[in-house]
């Protein structure tokens, strides 16, 4: 189906790629009112993380947590895809199969080609029956499943994907038997059908494509692909995942016996010298995948071989500890040069030295290799099409002080693409690369509305008014799709067909052939208006698949999209009730009768309009914050930037130079000059925010100004739609290492201002010794992050004023990750020391004679070894900025275990907080760098955007809502709501005139109903789900025999 | 206590062998996915289950369990995201509460706890959730017809 050359707007964005990252740009686009052209190389949209089982460190499967619009659904295909087919965003264009082959202009408008190769399936009439994959003579081995499962010539990814069809792939052992085109019952395969070229205009590009898994083959010695018993992490990933070929369960490929003992080998095709970078997420991946064996395999031995533990982000140290202590998962600080195999047993052997340098000899049932990550397949044919630089690595080469855009203007980067990480990293640079794409294409905004009433019914040319029929006697139609031959004949349908016509206030009943074609989705709109039907009942397939294309149908023909019941009779009846006809039928009719009883009492849902505040509040006032502002600003919404010092800047005044030798001040000075120029940003330093009320689109604040001289506070009431939080973090000070009583013992950003301001000082130094993770000792443990590479970065600035000084550097585990390794490499080369200590053999230090004396365990040693430093530099922990307690109560959001803010979803939601219309970044969030603290930012700015382009929102819709008259104000329902909404307001009134009832408020609910079902007083009902909905259905009768 | 008779009439499957009518509540995340996997692989498992969608298992309501026991239910099971992987983090938590509870009142009233079960199965775990009807059908064929059906006027 060529789509055309179009020529239409440049208000179009092109996204390539259609994994986490590209589907959360393209949404974030499309939200923001610009049209998204999404195109993915393969024939199905997920990306690598479609193939996770789990997420660490959180474990969960559920990606439909990725939006709190409940239409958005989940990344996995084997569920249901991030967007389901007919759920899709209005102002979004997958293109699947699809390559870039060509790009001309520049910022702002371009002219790209894309190329389509043929999938010789007709998305659009494909209807799953899998017909096709039964006759087709051709296995191969399934890419999806790591080569663990066969799959045909014709074929699905997993029972659901995006587009949800099958595909035909012409692989040279394909000999186009034709059979898969016969058998097709709507004709939807068409083998010769040739690829086809497209132009696009659009004004910007994203890459989002990924990566490519390390081979392990390369390493020989490892041996996979010769012992079977080897397997790679991605193919340990589909055993372990429900949805894999195993549904779980993970089995030694030799025997299918139950593993033992489990081994994974860390860095395999990381840091080493082919592939000198870290891939930034394998310690963390094999820790979940060691977790995972401990859950599900009684008594089973999980031994990690890893060269440090990077557990670098929000709640991952406490991860390790749990993976350590509670699960007794073995990690081994060691690098595995060689695996061997018993050939009788195919049994593993590793030979590795213990912690007192002995060589020992162990026996494996599985090994696996963390495998890391490579630039994409199509890095080069990318860098070549659009002219773009590649880094030495052969990923995207970005500027650290402008971390999303590539080397060329209007083309932008996101995800593993630019440098390889965890999935959170990947959502925060999308949305950032969103962010910077609105700014750039400002003049496009909200061009292409798109409604929020009913999520994706929108229509270019607007509905008609919606029907009142709230007076009207009940009129309802049965529509049953036959949906030949994977309902009707497996179920009887004209059996079903004179059932319903038997029902109560059932006055049409008509069978179609296929209910989703065009011809269906007519004959029910026709209905609906020539019978003036009030009511509808469509017995199809599945509600994930197919109830918003149902919706708008009658929302098309006039109707509430809440009066409609879908029922489930493929899925949940005839395609798990094959060869049993009829109690198949009897088992339909009864979810039919259930559809028509739950219909009667169905109630139109409307959703409440609000309207949007054009500005923003952001909080705090470094360079998060005004990089967010400024974004924000840029597009052309108002914002009151909030600082509490009397300066802006925040930790930013204090850096000086970035490891990649980049000078941040010249970055603050632009940050500064423009937020104080700019005519959109009002700027109010030495100022508190208050207090903070209302919703998503109409917040209003109070913000507190102290002026300089002891005067009176001066208070300021602003309105905002948005609010950013970006308040920062701080070297944490404290009574240790005799930090403050010496003079030579002196914290990194002392140090650094040394360097900076003084480097005589460093001049004349024979020996300088850091000591890496300095925490407060009662507080929880966590990785901040960036100081390991502060002071390696330290460490090879003192080298180079003074190659003689001798560096070492006291460490636990060294946090260089991604490309960031290459200065730890550095370093070493330069002659820096690095000794590990741990919690056992902390450093000690003590003043002797005037001299400093510092003792450190040395492990390979086995003994204390005696330092006599110039200068001792302690790496403090970073903390969050004093008084985020107090903030975070005026907001009314919580904090992470580590004292941050807390996001809605730490993989999927990490720059949102679960009160819609709030978001934060930077520091504020977690410990990070300048270049993620920029991506942060601007991944804030486009979520923000995403309201502000937007005239009117809509809240509210299928929520809980409570009947105040006879609302005791007990509690139970905040007590157990699972997002804290409901609040028992004093000034409102409840059952008998008493003072104080329940309140939830429409635009935070999340209609999970949980308190519906635990109000004693039933005072809350759900709307679609009432009481008397789920009541008024034959819960637990059956009709009579059939 | 129980007649041949009345069983026919109470979900017989007319070759005289007791075939229990169960309902099955989902939740429309996990549990209502891992039942459309199941269709997708074609898993067959018996016609004696019939589910009813809830936005969340924290929605089931112990009124719901008891109206389906009173219609005539012989068993009630929920199907719920894996604890820990609710969409709505702790809703399944309190359908686990609500069960124990209400498991207790079934015993109490005579009609039998073990004729309620909650599990637990991932969108993706289509054979769980086949298994999981067959293992109920099976649990409940030992235990009987629902004593609530042999009432006057039950039905």
């Amino acid at each position: 189906m060529p789509f055309g050359t179009r020529q239409d707007s440049v208000g179009n964005v092109l996204v390539v790629g259609g994994g986490v990252g590209g589907m959360r740009a393209a949404m974030d686009l499309a939200e923001a009112g610009l049209k998204v052209y999404l195109i993915e190389n393969l024939p199905w949209l997920g990306g690598r993380v479609a193939q996770l089982g789990y997420m660490f460190p959180t474990h969960d499967c559920v990606l439909c947590r990725g939006s709190s619009d409940h239409g958005y659904g989940c990344t996995r295909p084997a569920i249901s895809p991030a967007f389901l087919d007919f759920n899709r965003h209005p102002n979004i264009e997958i293109m699947a199969n699809t390559d870039l082959i060509k790009a001309e202009g520049q910022a702002g408008d371009f002219t790209v080609t894309v190329r389509h190769r043929p999938t010789h399936v007709d998305n659009a009439r494909c209807i799953n029956c899998s017909l096709c994959t039964a006759v087709c003579p051709v296995d191969l081995p399934s890419p999806f499943e790591a080569g663990l499962a066969a799959r045909k010539a014709v074929y699905k990814m997993a029972p659901r994907a995006l587009p949800d069809s099958y595909v035909v792939d012409k692989v040279p052992r394909c000999d186009t038997c034709r059979r898969c085109e016969s058998i097709c019952p709507t004709g939807a395969i068409d083998l010769d059908e040739e690829p086809y070229e497209v132009d696009l205009s659009v004004g910007a590009i994203i890459l989002s494509v990924g990566y490519t898994l390390s081979d392990p083959g390369e390493y020989e010695e490892l041996g996979y692909g010769r012992y079977p018993n080897v397997i790679h992490s991605m193919q340990y990933e589909r055993l372990v995942s429900r949805s894999g070929p195993t549904e779980g369960v993970v089995l030694r490929p030799s025997d299918g016996k139950l593993p033992k003992r489990i081994a994974w080998l860390q860095c395999i095709g990381s840091r080493d010298e082919k592939y000198p970078y870290c891939s930034s997420i394998c310690c963390m991946y094999s820790t979940k995948e060691a977790i995972l064996a401990k859950e599900r395999i009684e008594g089973v031995h999980c031994q990690v071989f890893i060269m440090d533990e990077r557990a670098f982000n929000k709640e991952f140290n406490a991860y390790y500890e749990q993976a350590r202590t509670h699960y007794e998962v073995e990690y081994t600080r060691c690098r595995i040069q060689q695996v061997l195999q018993d050939p009788k047993t195919h049994d593993l052997i590793l030979r590795y030295p213990d912690e007192g340098g002995v060589v020992k000899e162990e026996r494996f049932d599985i090994v696996v290799l963390s495998v890391g990550s490579r630039p994409p397949s199509t890095a080069e044919e990318l860098a070549q099409v659009l002219g773009i630089e590649l880094n030495p690595y052969g990923f995207c080469e970005t500027d650290p002080f402008a971390p999303l855009q590539t080397s060329e203007p209007g083309i932008y980067v996101c995800g593993t693409f630019s440098s390889p990480k965890e999935i959170a990293e990947t959502i925060l640079d999308a949305a950032g690369a969103a962010g910077d794409v609105m700014r750039l294409m400002r003049r496009h905004l909200g061009a292409a509305p798109s409604s929020r009433e009913h999520p994706f019914l929108w229509q270019p040319n607007g509905m008609v008014p919606e029907r009142d029929v709230s007076g009207e006697p009940l009129r309802i139609g049965v529509f049953l799709c036959r949906c030949r031959p994977t309902l009707d004949g497996i179920v009887q349908v004209d059996e079903l067909d004179r059932f319903a016509q038997g029902l109560e206030d059932v006055v049409h009943v008509q069978p179609l052939d296929y209910g989703c074609f065009e011809a269906g989705l007519e004959a029910i709109r026709t209905a609906i208006e020539d019978l003036r039907l009030n009511r509808v009942v469509i017995g199809a397939c599945s509600h994930r698949t197919h109830e918003p294309l149902f919706q708008r149908t009658v929302r098309e023909a006039a109707l509430n999209p809440y009066l409609l019941e879908m029922v489930n009779l493929r899925e949940q009846c005839a395609w798990v009730h094959v060869g049993d006809p009829d109690r198949a039928t009897r088992k339909a009719q009864e979810m039919i009768r259930m559809a028509v009883a739950r219909v009667r009492v169905a109630q139109p849902v409307h959703k409440l309009a609000v309207q949007t505040e054009p500005s923003a509040l952001v909080i705090g006032g470094g360079v998060s914050g005004m990089t967010a502002a400024l974004s924000i600003a840029d597009a052309g919404y108002n914002v009151f930037l909030v600082e509490r010092d009397a300066e802006l800047g925040g930790n930013l005044r204090h850096v000086y130079y970035t490891a990649s030798g980049q000078n941040p001040q010249r970055l603050l000075r632009d940050l500064v000059n423009r937020v104080i120029g700019h005519e959109r940003v009002q700027v109010f330093t030495r100022t508190k925010v208050v207090s903070h009320d209302g919703y998503v689109g109409a917040f209003r604040s109070l913000l507190r100004r102290q002026p300089r001289d002891n005067q009176d506070p001066v208070e300021v009431e602003i309105s905002h739609a948005v609010t950013v939080v970006a308040t920062g973090g701080q070297e944490w000070r404290g009574d240790v290492y005799l930090l403050g009583q010496d003079p030579r013992v002196v914290t990194t950003l002392e140090l650094e201002d040394t360097i900076a301001h003084r480097p005589e000082q460093i001049v004349g130094m024979k020996q300088a010794v850091f000591i890496q993770c300095v925490r407060p000792p009662s507080e929880v443990e966590y990785c901040s992050r960036i100081c390991c590479t502060n002071t390696i970065k330290n460490a090879i600035r003192i080298k180079m004023l003074n190659p003689d000084c001798q560096v070492v550097v006291l460490y636990k585990d060294i946090i260089t990750y991604g490309f960031r390794e290459a200065y730890y490499t550095e370093a070493r080369r330069r002659g820096v020391l690095f000794m590990r200590y741990d919690d056992e053999h902390l450093p000690g230090i003590r003043q002797e004679d005037g001299q400093l004396r510092l003792v450190a365990w040395d492990a390979v040693l086995g003994q204390d070894v005696l330092f006599q430093p110039d200068l001792v530099v302690l790496s403090m922990a970073i903390e969050p900025s004093a008084g985020i307690e107090e903030l975070a109560q005026v907001l009314g959001v919580p904090l992470s275990v580590e004292g941050f803010f807390m996001e809605a979803h730490l993989k999927m939601r990490p720059m949102d907080f679960v009160k819609e219309g709030l978001f934060f970044c930077g520091i504020a969030h977690y410990p990070k760098f300048l270049d993620e603290c920029i991506t942060n930012a601007q991944a804030t700015a486009g979520r923000a955007l995403t309201i502000l382009t937007k005239d009117r929102l809509y809240v509210g819709g299928v929520v809980a809502e409570v009947d105040q008259s006879l609302c005791v104000g007990c509690l139970t329902c905040v007590r157990t709501c699972p997002f804290e909404i409901p609040k028992v307001r004093y000034s409102d009134v409840g059952v008998g005139k008493i003072k104080g009832a329940a309140y939830i408020e429409p635009a935070l609910c999340q209609g999970c109903g949980t308190c519906v079902a635990e109000c004693p007083a039933k005072a809350i009902q759900l709307a679609t789900y009432r009481d008397e909905q789920i009541m008024a259905q034959p819960l637990g009768s059956w009709v009579k025999d059939a | 206590m129980r007649e041949e008779g009345s069983l026919t009439d109470a979900g017989n499957n007319g070759q005289g062998e007791f075939e229990p009518e169960i309902t099955a509540f989902t939740c429309i995340y996990c549990g209502y996915m891992a039942a459309d996997t199941a269709g997708a692989l074609r898993l067959k498992y018996p016609p004696n289950v019939k589910l009813v969608r809830m936005p969340c298992t924290g929605k089931v309501d112990v009124r719901y369990i008891l109206q389906a026991f009173e219609q005539g239910a012989d068993g009630v099971y929920i199907v719920a995201c894996p604890i820990g992987n609710c969409h709505h983090i702790h809703g399944n938590e309190r359908a686990v509460a609500r069960v124990k509870y209400t498991k207790r009142l079934l015993d109490e009233v005579g009609v039998g706890g073990d004729r309620l079960e909650i599990l637990f199965a991932s969108g993706g775990m289509g054979a769980t959730f086949a298994e999981s009807a067959h293992a109920m059908v099976e649990r409940v064929k030992q235990i009987g017809p629902n004593p609530l059906k042999l009432a006057p006027g039950a039905g």
